[in-house]
């Protein structure tokens, strides 16, 4: 009889092919899944065929570079939706800074021309407010995209603590399948492993597998979170630094929400958004108050030094946004400090911010610029006070310093959000020198003059300066870019390797379903030659 | 290797995708006529187009400044051209004065005529431009500069730090002068104008002199300075003159003077004729250190003109004021003469910097657009190239479609 139970395994595995086939077809659209092939075994004793198993086609190896590239892509991508939005700012060359300055100066030469006329006064004061606007509008611009940003890691990080959780969740029923059946179903590591892809995406992590199959996730520098079953939630928060700016916090095992530096993250959309952010969005708004404040500067300090219609000594032209100081969270000390700029030393002003850090051993500060990392010592002088970088700044008590005390000064952070023209009246425009006299223009020749001198880090022109934060944003946006599409080239690359694998080919599966059906149709025969066999047995009278 | 269908879909997907983006991007390029439509298209062009762009702004600056600068100038120019008129027809009614044979009368009535002369060279010397803005007021452009007050003008513009030339930034580097005080045109002497002499207008003799002291020997020790031929009587009644300097301490002993006679001192020579009396003096100095002002003339003139000229003294008074009125109207006249070349040749360094300003512009559009502008062939061509890479990219995708096993079995 063993050949009615040969033919039946047989049949048996046939149809399991053949389901196999199908669901390969059925799902050859759908996302992380994974071809299954049926693993076929000889019954021993020549007793037919059975199914060991479906496996299904999976390279951890390859997923995990897949994983890694992916990681990188999706953060120059990131990167490079947010830096194009300031290339597309810059790209209108009618209506950017540089045609205002110029606009601006035109108005100032046509003063020196006619310095009494109303209407070339007014002409000034137009395109003050004009230019001044703009600067606004343009810091306004990349403050926007700054808290859309906070808000973007926000989304992130809700994501990411979703799809850890629902990895952990998997992590749990997976272990235990495979404790009860010794193998897990397809479906759920195929599931778990499209969920770590989707992780991965958004923040670069480590996987490692355990023995009890389950994934163990971490970050770069080593934190977990994802470990077994447990998963760990990220927070956003202020960061220590600079309450103003969103930090990403872990809460750890006790509890405790850890601020963590944002270069542990470099992939994934949150490391993008987090790059772009330290890389290009802030400097770009430090170097936009740079030029606020030099600009705003120099024309006070000539316009200052003339007389005005009136022969009153000429007041400040431009108000700008004053520097920033914010003491660590973490200090022990309760000194805080506030900052000015230091109006002699204007051309030492940088577009960098700076950490000051008190060092009770010396007595001593250690200020570190942080864009270039130069650092230098220096003391409190007269007054408390320490200068540096075309700043002053100024410790409230310097008894309440702790040692270690950290500060982080932001000279020209929010400058040009507060760059405004505070001259209204157009007799108050200083356009003689101080011998006054109506149509005395000296002053305003001078003013015309600061147009070509380098008043921007004493070594820049504003026009200059402004050429230089375009070339700069359309270097940074360029290197993005182009490393997107090599990054993009590498991904779609794996991407093929893995589904060369993975992937379902539809004519594949065709062909297995006319081998498969071949083969339950031979089977089939088998179980009715053996029939035939049988009746011709029963038929011997 | 393994293709699945998944990635055939993908591949295809991609190629499509990546022909389109490039052939819209060329699309947008041809639609602005820019090769460089964002920074990121090339940050280097970017960059240097914009300081190309200041280097454009500046030089329209500098060419709205020229156009104020030559409107200032020709205004001042045209005034320059009527002042000389006026003072050369004084100069001609000063020769008609002079003339002995004229009754009292004809001399008022030249006089009136050198009255209107007078007020029009003063309504110029007020002149504003279109905006009330007077032409010689120097810094103080919205007071009267020239005001008449008891048959006398003065210049108002006394502080000299108010009496400064307008200037304006005509180019990169050159501040250009675009205004000439009331001082320098009205009041001023520019260049050597030779010697004078003046008489005392306290004289009652009828000492006159012809014209302007001679040069007859510049190396002498005293050249130049100035000095004082006082006329005295000796016991005998007989006329001595004796030279003095401005305070009245003797340089020369005192000589017998004859009418007619050279009276040499200082390398000058100077000839009197005519009476003196006792205490008459005449004065010898450098024009420049003599008056100036050219309103001043006027008024010594009209006045010396409305005076009868009947006794020796008075026709002697006429003669020497009409003489040096005279020789103040041709270096006044010089003087005027002088600003007009000096305002011409700015107007003319203004055409210059116009030319060159304008070649310079030209050359900034160039670069600018070699910066930042399209090449219309290449983009033409590139256009119709990716337009073949799409429907190339098409047409694979709908081969590859139709390719299925499924539909064969």
């Amino acid at each position: 009889m063993s050949i009615f139970s040969i033919g039946l395994s047989g049949l048996n595995a046939a149809s399991a092919a053949f389901n196999t086939a199908s669901n390969n077809i059925s799902n050859v659209y759908t996302p992380g899944y994974n071809r299954q092939i049926v693993d076929l075994g000889e019954l021993p004793a020549a007793q037919g065929v059975h199914v060991q198993g479906i496996q299904r086609q999976f390279d951890s190896y390859i997923a995990q570079q897949l994983n890694s590239a992916n990681s990188k892509t999706s953060a120059l991508d990131a990167y490079q939706t947010q830096v194009s939005q300031i290339d597309n700012l810059l790209a209108d060359q009618d209506s950017g800074l540089a045609p205002l300055m110029q606009k601006f100066f035109s108005s100032v030469s046509d003063l020196a021309s006619t310095p009494s006329d109303p209407a070339a006064r007014q002409g000034v004061i137009g395109s003050a407010e004009t230019l001044s606007a703009q600067f606004r509008s343009f810091d306004s611009y990349l403050s926007d995209m700054a808290s859309g940003l906070d808000g973007q890691l926000h989304d992130e990080v809700t994501q990411i603590n979703n799809t850890a959780k629902q990895i952990a969740n998997l992590n749990t029923q997976i272990a235990l399948a495979k404790a009860k059946q010794g193998q897990a179903p397809n479906s759920l590591l195929d599931q778990r492993d499209q969920l770590v892809a989707d992780l991965s995406k958004r923040v670069n992590v480590r996987v490692s597998t355990q023995d009890s199959g389950s994934y163990n996730i971490s970050f770069g520098n080593g934190q977990p979170l994802v470990s077994g079953g447990k998963q760990f939630d990220l927070e956003t928060m202020p960061s220590a630094v600079d309450p103003s700016r969103i930090s990403i916090g872990y809460r750890d095992a006790s509890g405790n929400l850890v601020e963590m530096q944002d270069s542990t993250f470099s992939g994934g959309t949150l490391g993008g958004l987090l790059t772009f952010r330290d890389e290009t969005l802030n400097p770009t708004r430090n170097k936009l108050g740079q030029l606020a404040v030099a600009f705003a500067e120099g024309i006070n300090t000539q316009h200052t030094q003339g007389l005005d219609l009136n022969g009153d000594p000429g007041g400040d032209m431009f108000a700008v946004g004053q520097p920033l100081v914010y003491a660590n969270a973490h200090n022990n000390g309760t000194a805080s400090m506030s900052v000015a700029f230091d109006p002699a030393n204007a051309s030492q002003l940088t577009a960098s911010d700076y950490d000051v850090r008190y060092d009770a051993a010396g007595g001593n500060f250690r200020i570190t610029r942080l864009d270039t990392g130069e650092s230098t010592t220096a003391t409190l002088s007269a007054g408390n006070q320490l200068s540096f970088g075309g700043v002053t700044v100024t410790v409230d008590d310097p008894s309440q310093l702790a040692d270690g005390d950290h500060f982080q000064v932001q000279p020209t952070r929010i400058a040009a959000s507060g760059l405004q023209n505070i001259i209204g009246d157009p007799a108050k425009l200083a356009a003689a020198d101080t011998a006054g006299g109506t149509g005395n223009n000296k002053n305003a020749l001078a003013l015309q003059a600061l147009q070509s001198q380098s008043l921007v880090g004493g070594s820049a022109s504003f026009n200059q300066a402004y050429a230089s934060l375009v070339g700069d944003v359309g270097n940074r946006t360029n290197i993005v870019q182009v490393n997107l599409k090599a990054q993009q080239s590498l991904s779609d690359q794996l991407t093929d390797v893995q589904q060369s694998q993975s992937g379902v080919n539809l004519d594949e599966e065709a062909a297995n379903l006319v081998r498969y059906q071949q083969y339950y149709q031979a089977n089939a025969k088998v179980i009715q030659t053996g029939s035939t066999i049988l009746d011709a047995i029963l038929g011997l009278r | 290797m393994r293709i699945s269908t998944q990635t055939l879909f993908a591949q295809s997907m991609r190629s499509l995708n990546q022909q389109q983006a490039e052939l819209s991007h060329v699309g947008q390029q041809i639609a602005s006529g820019q090769r460089v439509m964002r920074p990121s298209d090339d940050p280097q062009a970017a960059s240097r187009a914009v300081q190309v762009g200041q280097a454009q702004a500046i030089t329209s600056q500098y060419t709205d400044s020229r156009v104020s600068a030559r409107n200032a100038l020709s205004m001042e120019e045209s005034v320059l051209n009527s002042v000389g008129d006026a003072v050369s027809s004084a100069k001609t009614l000063m020769l008609e004065a002079a003339n002995g044979t004229l009754t009292n009368a004809d001399r008022a009535s030249i006089a009136s005529q050198l009255e209107g002369i007078y007020q029009t060279v003063l309504g110029q010397a007020n002149a504003t431009d279109g905006n009330g803005r007077y032409l010689f007021g120097g810094y103080q452009d919205k007071s009267v500069p020239f005001v008449m007050s008891g048959g006398a003008v003065t210049y108002t513009v006394t502080d000299p730090s108010q009496d400064t030339n307008r200037q304006q930034q005509i180019d990169a580097s050159r501040l250009m002068d675009v205004s000439d005080t009331g001082s320098t045109v009205f009041q001023g002497t520019r260049g050597a104008t030779g010697f004078m002499a003046v008489a005392e207008s306290g004289n009652t003799g009828s000492v006159t002199f012809k014209g302007r002291p001679n040069v007859v020997d510049s190396s002498d020790p005293n050249f130049g300075a100035p000095f004082k031929v006082a006329f005295s009587m000796d016991g005998g009644g007989n006329a001595t003159y004796e030279i003095q300097d401005g305070s009245g301490a003797v340089l020369q002993a005192a000589q017998p003077y004859q009418s007619g006679q050279a009276i040499q001192y200082g390398g000058l020579s100077l000839t009197l004729s005519g009476t003196p009396a006792n205490g008459d003096a005449i004065d010898v100095d450098q024009a420049q250190n003599l008056n100036t002002d050219l309103f001043k003339t006027f008024e010594k003139a009209l006045a010396i003109l409305k005076q009868p000229a009947d006794t020796p003294a008075q026709q002697a008074a006429l003669q020497n004021t009409l003489g040096n009125a005279m020789t103040e109207f041709d270096s006044s006249l010089d003087n005027v003469l002088m600003v007009r070349a000096s305002v011409g040749s700015r107007l003319n360094e203004l055409d210059v910097v116009d030319k060159v300003a304008s070649n310079r512009q030209l050359n900034y559009a160039q670069t600018k657009s070699d910066l930042v502008d399209l090449d219309y062939n290449t983009a033409i061509s590139e256009y119709s190239l990716r337009t073949v890479g799409l429907q190339a990219a098409q047409k694979a995708f709908v081969s590859m479609r139709q390719m299925n096993l499924f539909d064969l079995l």
